[in-house]
Parts: C-alpha cells; sequence; structure tokens
C-alpha cells in the first residue's frame, strides 16, 4: 500500500509540472464545461420567467448551473484522450513494466489536469457567482452531503471513463462509443436539464441509468430538492453503479490486457 | 481557373483518400445520426416545458439547428482541415514547402485539404432545415429562399475569416495545436438564437464572435421571420472581414521566420 502511495504522489508530482506547462491549452479546453453550462442557464431562465418548472424557479435554475460548471469539470472523465491512445498506439507497455499499476498513473493524470485547470477555473466560477448572484436554496446538511455525492460522482465518472477508454483494446473506434456516453450525460445525466425538470418518462429511465450519479445528482443534492426518500435512493444507486462499474473495470483490464499482450502491439 | 484547377485536385485526392477507408464511412454516419439526435432530444425536453424560447417555436429552432450543422459541416469539410494543417506545418517549419509554390499562399493553406465524410452532418442539416420548413405556420416562399442561400453564402465567408486569422495568429503564437476547439467552443452558442443572449453576450456574440451572423441570421431567412437589420448588413460585414482577415494573413506571413532560424 505504501508503494502505491509513494508512486501515485510521485506521478501526480511529475504530471502537474507537466500539465503546467500548457495550461493556457488546457484552459481552452475547460472553457467547454463553462460555455455549456452558461447556455443553458440563460436557456432555462428564460423559459422559467417568473413561474416554477417542476419546483426549479429561475433562481433554482441559476444556482443549479452555476455549480453544475464545477461539477462538471471535477468529474470530468479524460482517460478516453489520455489513456485511450496509450493502447492504441501500444504505449502502455512501459507502463506495464513499472512495478505500479499503470492506472494509478491514469488516476494522477485525471487529478492533475483538474488541480491545473482550478487555477483559472476558480475565478471564473467565482467571477460567475458575483455577476448572477443567485438565492441559495440548501442549507449546511445539503452542502455537507454535496461532498460526498461530489468525490461519488468523480470516481464513478472514472471508471465509466476508464471502460470506454479501455474499449481501445478491441476496436478503434472507441470514441464512437464514447460518444454514446456523453450523448447519454448530456441527454439524462443533468447537463441539458436537472433530471427533476426531464418529461416523465425519459426522467423514470435517467433515474435508473448511471449518467446523472456520474454529474448531476450532487447538484441536486446541494440545491436540497430532494426528499431523505430521494437522497438514500440516490446514494444508494451511486454506491450501485461504483460496485458495477468497479467490476466492471478488473474484468474488462484483465481481459483487455491479455488482447494487448496478444497483439503485441 | 489554374487556382480552380488546382483546388479539384486536392478535391479529387481527398476523394480517393476517403474511399480507402470505407467502413469508418459508416461509423462516421452513426456518429453524426447520434450528434443531431442528440441535439434533437434536448430541443424537445426544452420545448416540452415552453412553446417558444425567446419567440422562436419548435420548427424555427429546428431550422436554427439545421443550419448549425449545415455550416459545422462545411467548416470541418472545408475549412477547419486545411487551417489545421497549416497551423501545423508553421510550428514545424514545414510550412517553407508552401511558400515556394507559385500560387498564393493563402489559397493552397486554406484549400489543401478536405475531410469529406463531415458532409453527413451537411446532409443531416439539410434534411433538418428541410423538415422544420414543413412545420412552419406560413409557406417558405421563394424569396425566404433566396435570402436564405445569400445568408448562408455570407455566413461562410465569415465563419472563413474567422478561421484564417485565427489560423495566423500562429505566426506570433507557435502553440496554437487546437485553434478548432477554440471556435468550437465558441460556436456551440450558436445552436441558440442570439436574441436569448442577455445584452452584453448578444453584443459579443454579434460583432465579436459574431455567431449571429453565422447561425440565427440565416435561420431567420428559412424559417419565415421578419429579416432584421443584421440581414442588411450581413453581406458587407462578410466583405469587410473576408479581405481584413485576407490582409491579416499577409501580415503574419511576414512575420514566418521558418524552423531553423
Amino acid at each position: 500500500m505504501r508503494h502505491i502511495l509513494v508512486g501515485f504522489a510521485a506521478f501526480t508530482r511529475s504530471e502537474l509540472a507537466n500539465l503546467f506547462q500548457y495550461r493556457v491549452m488546457m484552459f481552452l479546453y475547460a472553457l467547454w464545461d463553462v460555455v455549456n453550462p452558461i447556455i443553458y442557464l440563460i436557456v432555462w431562465s428564460l423559459v422559467a420567467g417568473e413561474r416554477q418548472i417542476s419546483g426549479f424557479s429561475r433562481d433554482d435554475f441559476i444556482m443549479y448551473y452555476l455549480v453544475f460548471m464545477v461539477v462538471s469539470h471535477l468529474a470530468l472523465a479524460i482517460e478516453v484522450y489520455t489513456f485511450g491512445p496509450l493502447i492504441e498506439r501500444g504505449q502502455l507497455s512501459p507502463r506495464l513494466l513499472r512495478p505500479i499499476h499503470p492506472w494509478w498513473h491514469a488516476a494522477a493524470v485525471n487529478i492533475s489536469y483538474k488541480v491545473v485547470n482550478l487555477i483559472m477555473l476558480i475565478p471564473v466560477w467565482i467571477g460567475l457567482f458575483l455577476v448572477l448572484r443567485p438565492a441559495f436554496p440548501g442549507d449546511w446538511i445539503t452542502v455537507a452531503l454535496f461532498l460526498p455525492a461530489l468525490a461519488a460522482a468523480i470516481v464513478l465518472s472514472f471508471f465509466i471513463g476508464s471502460l470506454f477508454a479501455m474499449l481501445a483494446f478491441w476496436t478503434t473506434r472507441s470514441f464512437s462509443f464514447w460518444q454514446i456516453w456523453t450523448s447519454l450525460l448530456f441527454l439524462m445525466g443533468g447537463q441539458v436539464a436537472p433530471v427533476a425538470v426531464l418529461p416523465g418518462f425519459v426522467r423514470d429511465v435517467a433515474v435508473a441509468l448511471p449518467a446523472r450519479y456520474a454529474l448531476g445528482f450532487p447538484v441536486e443534492v446541494i440545491l436540497g430538492q430532494l426528499d431523505a426518500g430521494e437522497l438514500v435512493m440516490g446514494f444508494a444507486m451511486q454506491a450501485g453503479w461504483i460496485a458495477l462499474a468497479a467490476l466492471a473495470f478488473a474484468f474488462v483490464w484483465r481481459s483487455g490486457i491479455k488482447r494487448y499482450s496478444a497483439v503485441g502491439a | 481557373m489554374r487556382l480552380a484547377r488546382i483546388a479539384w485536385a486536392f478535391l479529387r485526392s481527398a476523394v480517393q483518400h476517403e474511399l480507402a477507408y470505407r467502413a469508418d464511412f459508416f461509423g462516421n454516419v452513426v456518429r453524426s445520426l447520434l450528434g443531431t439526435g442528440t441535439a434533437f432530444g434536448g430541443l424537445m425536453v426544452v420545448f416540452s416545458h415552453t412553446e417558444s424560447l425567446g419567440d422562436w417555436n419548435f420548427p424555427q429552432m429546428l431550422g436554427l439547428l439545421g443550419v448549425f450543422y449545415v455550416v459545422q459541416g462545411v467548416m470541418a469539410v472545408f475549412m477547419s482541415p486545411s487551417l489545421n494543417k497549416t497551423v501545423e506545418e508553421v510550428r514545424e517549419g514545414t510550412f517553407d514547402y508552401i511558400l515556394v509554390k507559385p500560387v498564393p499562399s493563402q489559397f493552397i493553406a486554406s484549400t489543401r485539404r478536405f475531410v469529406l465524410w463531415h458532409v453527413t452532418d451537411v446532409a443531416l442539416g439539410v434534411a433538418i432545415i428541410v423538415i422544420a420548413a414543413g412545420r412552419l405556420e406560413d409557406k417558405v416562399t421563394l424569396m425566404d429562399v433566396l435570402v436564405f442561400l445569400a445568408m448562408i453564402f455570407t455566413a461562410l465567408s465569415i465563419v472563413y475569416a474567422m478561421w484564417l486569422s485565427l489560423t495566423t495568429l500562429v505566426f506570433w503564437w507557435v502553440r496554437m495545436e487546437n485553434v478548432t476547439m477554440i471556435f468550437n467552443v465558441f460556436y456551440e452558442t450558436g445552436r441558440y438564437p442570439v436574441e436569448i443572449f442577455p445584452f452584453w453576450l448578444r453584443q459579443a456574440l454579434t460583432f465579436i464572435f459574431p455567431v449571429a451572423f453565422i447561425t440565427t441570421v440565416p435561420a431567420r431567412a428559412i424559417t419565415g421571420r421578419e429579416a432584421s437589420w443584421l440581414t442588411w448588413i450581413a453581406p458587407i460585414v462578410a466583405i469587410v472581414v473576408v479581405l481584413a482577415a485576407s490582409k491579416f494573413w499577409r501580415i503574419g506571413l511576414s512575420r514566418y521566420s521558418s524552423a531553423s532560424s
């Protein structure tokens, strides 16, 4: 265990230094996570006007998308771009020789990417909060519940992103599959609208699928609009999907890595 | 005439290149369908709670979405591949080979590479526009179509000028790998009519990053909405920005110093 921590810390340090060189470029990537929520913030505050939509007032939508902006960045999965290409180009080989699992490196890249972006994103976020000044409908309990929900979303998102990245062991088209996941996140993860606002049956589907738990759920938690039952259910779903994704992760890695050595790429 | 022949040769070679990877084509069609389908689903969600968005009704918004994909497709076929390649070559110094050719550098930098499979986006965009036009309350007149075609043309000219200008920045900042991305981030705002944005943002999206001229203005024409003053100034804006971008390219070019020096 200790050598994993030491290795992980070393990876994180070196990746931070590495990514810091590209901070401007990375900030441009991160702008995606800023511009998109702003568009939907504007769309929904226009649609809401003075009325309430499925329990969301105009202010709630503004708050939702401001928090969503933060969550969508922190719970972003980048493994299809960072780890997938290693498999495709055969660059995984040297990493397999190290006395630490390659996914520790991938996790370090994931964390470093977000930390480096925070330097520029935090001022943007604070600026937007100050400009829009939405009323915060939650309280300290919802804030306290938000943190584990966010952590779970980050972990789930990482596992799912990794699963899609590992499709590269079998196909050169892993990006097409990844697009299915991003579409799901968009429609049912809380991006185009909070899950509560989705029309009837779509909402029921969204509550069952993992997208919400990897993205929108923490935002719903902090806004304090879920009752106790929905909260318990939501956390249980997060835990369930994480367990499932972790199992799939272990299985896919094991069978994928066999293929990798067999191909010898 | 000679330039047209050269562009034709580039296009032919792109077709041959694409035909070599036919299997990819199917995957790309699926991706395009998924993209437009997702966007359509998003619109459905928004319109499940409202009749109109900033006085654009559902078929009109659909028309706007179609325009968005047509422009995006044309960009991805004809503009971004060549200009991204140029950025790469300037960085690596191989741009020398372009300069020594007896053809204007701007022409060759903007035409020599096409990625044809994105025509699926154009086709889907056109299909969406046709469907939207059929569901409008008022019939689309011939005049609407003519104004629309003119507006699409100005939109594409403006887009080209923007691409060229962004590309030209590479002569100052060598590390400009991802011009495509910068553009795409802001282009996303073109999925919605510019009128819905708050005042300052609307001004920025009209005059700084003129996405208003790129999607809103053509969509207004085809969905039978009254032409705004933006429609009338669009051709002038297009001419001015294309000339300015071309001038900017030449200024940038004079700074090019190859890789070794």
